[in-house]
């Protein structure tokens, strides 16, 4: 009936076969004990939110109203404690190695009770993310033992992720913008290291960290061709905080400011210089784009589980309402239009569960996720005790560890992979964090006067769901790089950011 | 565009704005914290000076008798600047319909007076006023009444101001009644009614503020994108962001179309004029959400922040939507009016 050729032909006619399921192709491929792993973890985080999220989420919020410049420790050092900040770093850099998908799941669960809290976890893994996309394996040692060490000492050691600045916000995630804006923040190459002179704003995470992955530029001109990515440590001589943001919600999770005044920064403490990224496959600016790919594809599926939180916490306060809740005689839950209004907002957390979930089995076979996954890799982490792990940990200090990850990540990646994770990570963030407005506006709606209370937990949702469409690059940034990577490649007519 | 022509309301369109900007802006972070500060005190008294409240009272009753166009313009502008002054303006600012909720305060009449007991939630302005309006049932009636009890009652219990999501410089608080004296407000078992015939005018009022407010985001983020440089050149300029503002635009150029002609009916006491005031407000609450967050999301990070005034906009529109009643059942009471 019909030949292979034809097969094949068809399937790559757009929309190409690989572009439109992740799932189908990745999911035999996975090692299955992922799957109990995953049932672990999310079982893990209904107990944090239980014992630690839901007893003091609206307090810290209260108290973040009456003085926003608290800083929650009391909370970082819960997670600390329950072992979240190195549970998803692979066992080769002293982690705990949980399969890394499953963290989309945690976050999810955790966003649900309340976004702040998730953040206070989830923006840890996006500066161990970024860190980890310059696999400099002796930085990443390095960095992720202090946060094993400050698990067992009791002593918090996060990292944030510092890209944004006051003139450049969209413009720094994505090159082909970078060059034409206001870029201020200067690594200056003077020997043994760089000058750093700058500011980074909106840092979350920035005081509460004791490592800062940050990425500046060697030359302000052609920044895109000259991105410096280095670690500073708090405390270190010229780099100091700003003032923290006060925000609408989210109150719980700071946004910093982070000064640098003639910072050095020794080379040991660069991560990826310029000069490195030359020697990628596809040079300086194409190298620079790609890092952003790989990191975004994960990092904005895990902003997609953010919303698919929000969306369930605002659907959970709604449907326990409407439950309980008698209008005109009648509970609100046996209205006909109510029960609508719950069945759409369940169908919006469904979907943008989904989303994330089909982007990360696409950075299962394609991006971020690849190496782990694989059953053998997989396996061996799983299996191999850590302690082993430790012995050999001296290993990744060396240059040939680096070179070999870098050769095969990166320059193993293909343009067409590069397109789907980023294409997907982009899609999950923006489609996930417009159903968590939603589904928070739907609640409102439901309630009523009950809603607007600070009491009822929903109204901070709301604010808090907000900043989900800005952060990660805003909604429209994402909606152009889902038409970047996933219709344009077949339009070599269209250009994106010349208009 | 709600002044129309008309030369009077010109002039109270001018003097509301310019009271708006001068009174009201300057002050709008401060008076948005929480713990709450003191009330906005210098800004009613020059309201009332400038006979704000006095607006739709009848002459007779030592008002200027102004209508519905009068008292939408002066919240309308103001809410352009500051959505809970405006609230204190509205003479009924209620987010439930008694008819709809379970449990209201019990009455029972005790020679010429009666005495009420129960819980009442979320008393907007309870905290500062001399006396409050509340919803009683009177036991074995199957309606409800009104009552006007005085707060400092020492059968009145306040709560400490509520936190709220938006509104913050109108606070509510809840109220625990245990046997408070209260005067009954027009007949017996009659509230609904009362409630209703409130509602029908109130809704315009409730539409002219979510209208102000939209147009104070659009205004706000106007400005903002043709500063705001990214990609190298001013953010207008990218037609993504032109669309955004497109919308934005059309949307508050329709509310303020719809709010002067439900205000146009109420006035003349147009034929249907109800349906006219309650269509525009759920219209307009609605869409105030989608423009507010269209708000911040122009502004970006800094939009997010108290620094500017987008996010209040953001939580103010929202709030204002519950005025009168839980959202949806506004729309069911809309139709079985039509249905009879
Ligand atoms: C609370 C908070 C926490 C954050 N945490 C971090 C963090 O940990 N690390 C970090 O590095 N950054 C962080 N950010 C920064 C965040 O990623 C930026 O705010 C975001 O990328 C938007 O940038 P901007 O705020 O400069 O807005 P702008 O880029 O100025 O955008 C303003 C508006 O213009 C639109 N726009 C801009 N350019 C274009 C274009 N070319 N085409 C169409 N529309 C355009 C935008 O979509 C937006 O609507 C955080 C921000 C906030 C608010």
């Amino acid at each position: 009936m019909i030949s292979r050729k034809e097969i094949k032909s068809l399937i790559n006619m757009s929309p190409k076969f690989d572009d439109m399921v992740n799932s189908l192709q990745s999911a035999p491929k996975l090692p299955k004990a992922m799957v109990k792993e995953t049932q672990k973890v999310i079982a893990i985080a209904r107990k944090f939110n239980r014992e630690v999220v839901r007893p003091s989420v609206l307090g810290l919020d209260l108290k973040m109203h009456e003085n926003p410049n608290y800083l929650p420790w009391e909370f970082v050092e819960k997670a600390n404690e329950w072992g979240f900040y190195t549970m998803w770093i692979p066992k080769m850099f002293g982690g705990q190695g949980y399969n890394q998908p499953s963290m989309a799941y945690f976050a999810e669960e955790i966003a649900s009770e309340c976004l702040a809290m998730a953040n206070l976890i989830g923006v840890h893994y996006l500066g161990m993310a970024s860190l980890s996309a310059t696999f400099n394996t002796r930085m990443i040692n390095k960095i992720a033992r202090e946060v094993a060490a400050g698990e067992k000492n009791q002593t918090p050691c996060l990292i944030s992720l510092a890209i944004t600045e006051p003139g450049a916000g969209t413009d720094v995630e994505e090159v082909d913008l970078l060059d034409k804006g206001n870029i201020t923040c200067h690594a200056e190459k003077v020997p043994g290291g760089y000058k750093v002179n700058g500011t980074k704003v909106f840092i979350s995470n920035g005081h509460l960290s004791a490592w800062h992955i940050v990425i500046a530029y060697s030359d302000l001109k052609k920044p895109s061709e000259n991105t410096v990515t280095f670690a500073v440590k708090t405390g270190a001589q010229g780099f100091s905080f700003g003032r923290k943001e006060n925000k609408m919600g989210q109150k719980g999770c700071p946004a910093s400011e982070l000064i640098f005044k003639d910072c050095f920064i020794p080379d040991e403490n660069v991560c990826l210089t310029p000069r490195e990224m030359e020697n990628f496959k596809r040079g300086n600016k194409a190298s620079a784009m790609q890092m952003i790919h790989y990191v975004v594809s994960v990092t904005r599926a895990g902003v997609g589980a953010f919303g698919a939180g929000a969306a369930r916490g605002a659907y959970e306060k709604a449907l326990k309402f409407a439950s309980e809740t008698k209008v005109n005689g009648k509970l609100l839950i046996n209205h006909e239009w109510a029960q609508c209004m719950l069945a759409e907002m369940y169908k919006n957390i469904a979907l943008a569960r989904l989303s994330y979930v089909e982007t990360n089995y696409a950075n299962g076979i394609y991006g971020f996720y690849k190496n782990l996954q694989s059953k053998p890799a997989y396996y061996y982490n799983k299996v191999v005790p850590s302690k082993w792990f430790d012995r050999f940990s001296s290993m990744m200090d060396k240059p040939f560890m680096t070179n070999l990850f870098r050769k095969r990540q990166m320059d193993g990646q293909t343009d067409e992979e590069i397109n789907r994770t980023s294409g997907w990570g982009s899609l999950s963030k923006f489609a996930a964090t417009d159903m968590g407005i939603k589904n928070c506006r739907m609640a409102l709606d439901l309630m009523g006067q009950a809603g607007l209370r600070h009491d009822r937990g929903v109204e901070k949702i709301y604010r808090d769901a907000k900043l989900l469409q800005i952060y990660e690059g805003t909604n429209q940034l994402n909606r152009l790089n889902l038409f970047n990577c996933l219709i344009a490649k077949d339009h070599p007519q269209a250009v994106v950011f010349d208009e | 565009m709600i002044a129309g022509n008309d030369k009077e309301l010109k002039l109270l369109d001018k003097t509301s704005s310019e009271f708006a900007k001068k009174e009201l802006a300057p002050f709008r972070e401060e008076n948005d914290k929480y713990p709450f500060g003191p009330f906005f005190e210098t800004a009613l008294k020059k309201a009332y000076e400038i006979e704000f409240f006095h607006a739709t009272l009848p002459e007779a009753l030592g008002g200027i008798g102004q209508g519905m166009a009068a008292l939408s313009l002066i919240l309308f502008n103001i809410c352009r600047e500051d959505a809970s002054m405006g609230d204190a303006f509205i003479a009924f600012p209620v987010f439930n319909n008694p008819s709809e909720i379970e449990n209201l305060a019990a009455a029972e009449k005790k020679a010429d007076i009666y005495v009420l007991s129960g819980k009442v939630e979320y008393v907007v302005l309870s905290g500062i006023a001399a006396h409050a309006l509340i919803p009683g049932k009177i036991a074995g009636q199957s309606g409800f009444s009104f009552f006007l009890v005085s707060l400092p009652d020492s059968g009145i219990e306040k709560s400490p101001p509520v936190l709220s999501l938006g509104l913050h410089a109108c606070s509510a608080v809840d109220l625990k009644l245990e046997n408070a004296k209260g005067v009954l407000v027009g007949k017996e078992g009659k509230g609904a009614d009362y409630f209703e015939q409130m509602a029908d005018r109130m809704h315009v009022a409730a539409g002219a503020m979510s209208a102000g407010i939209m147009k104070g985001s659009f205004s706000e983020a106007f400005e903002y994108t043709k500063g705001r440089q990214q990609g190298g050149r001013e953010i207008i300029n990218w037609s993504e962001v032109r669309m955004i503002l497109a919308d934005m635009a059309v949307a508050v150029a329709n509310a303020e179309m719809m709010i002067s002609r439900a205000c146009q009916a109420v006035d003349t006491d147009e034929k249907g004029w109800q349906a006219c005031s309650r269509a525009a407000a759920i219209t307009i609450a609605d869409t105030a959400c989608q423009v507010t967050a269209d708000g911040i999301q122009l502004l970006g990070g800094v939009g997010y922040m108290k620094d500017f005034g987008q996010e209040k906009r953001y939580r103010d529109a929202k709030h204002i939507q519950a005025l009168l009643g839980i959202a949806p059942l506004k729309k069911i009471r809309f139709i079985e009016s039509m249905i009879g």
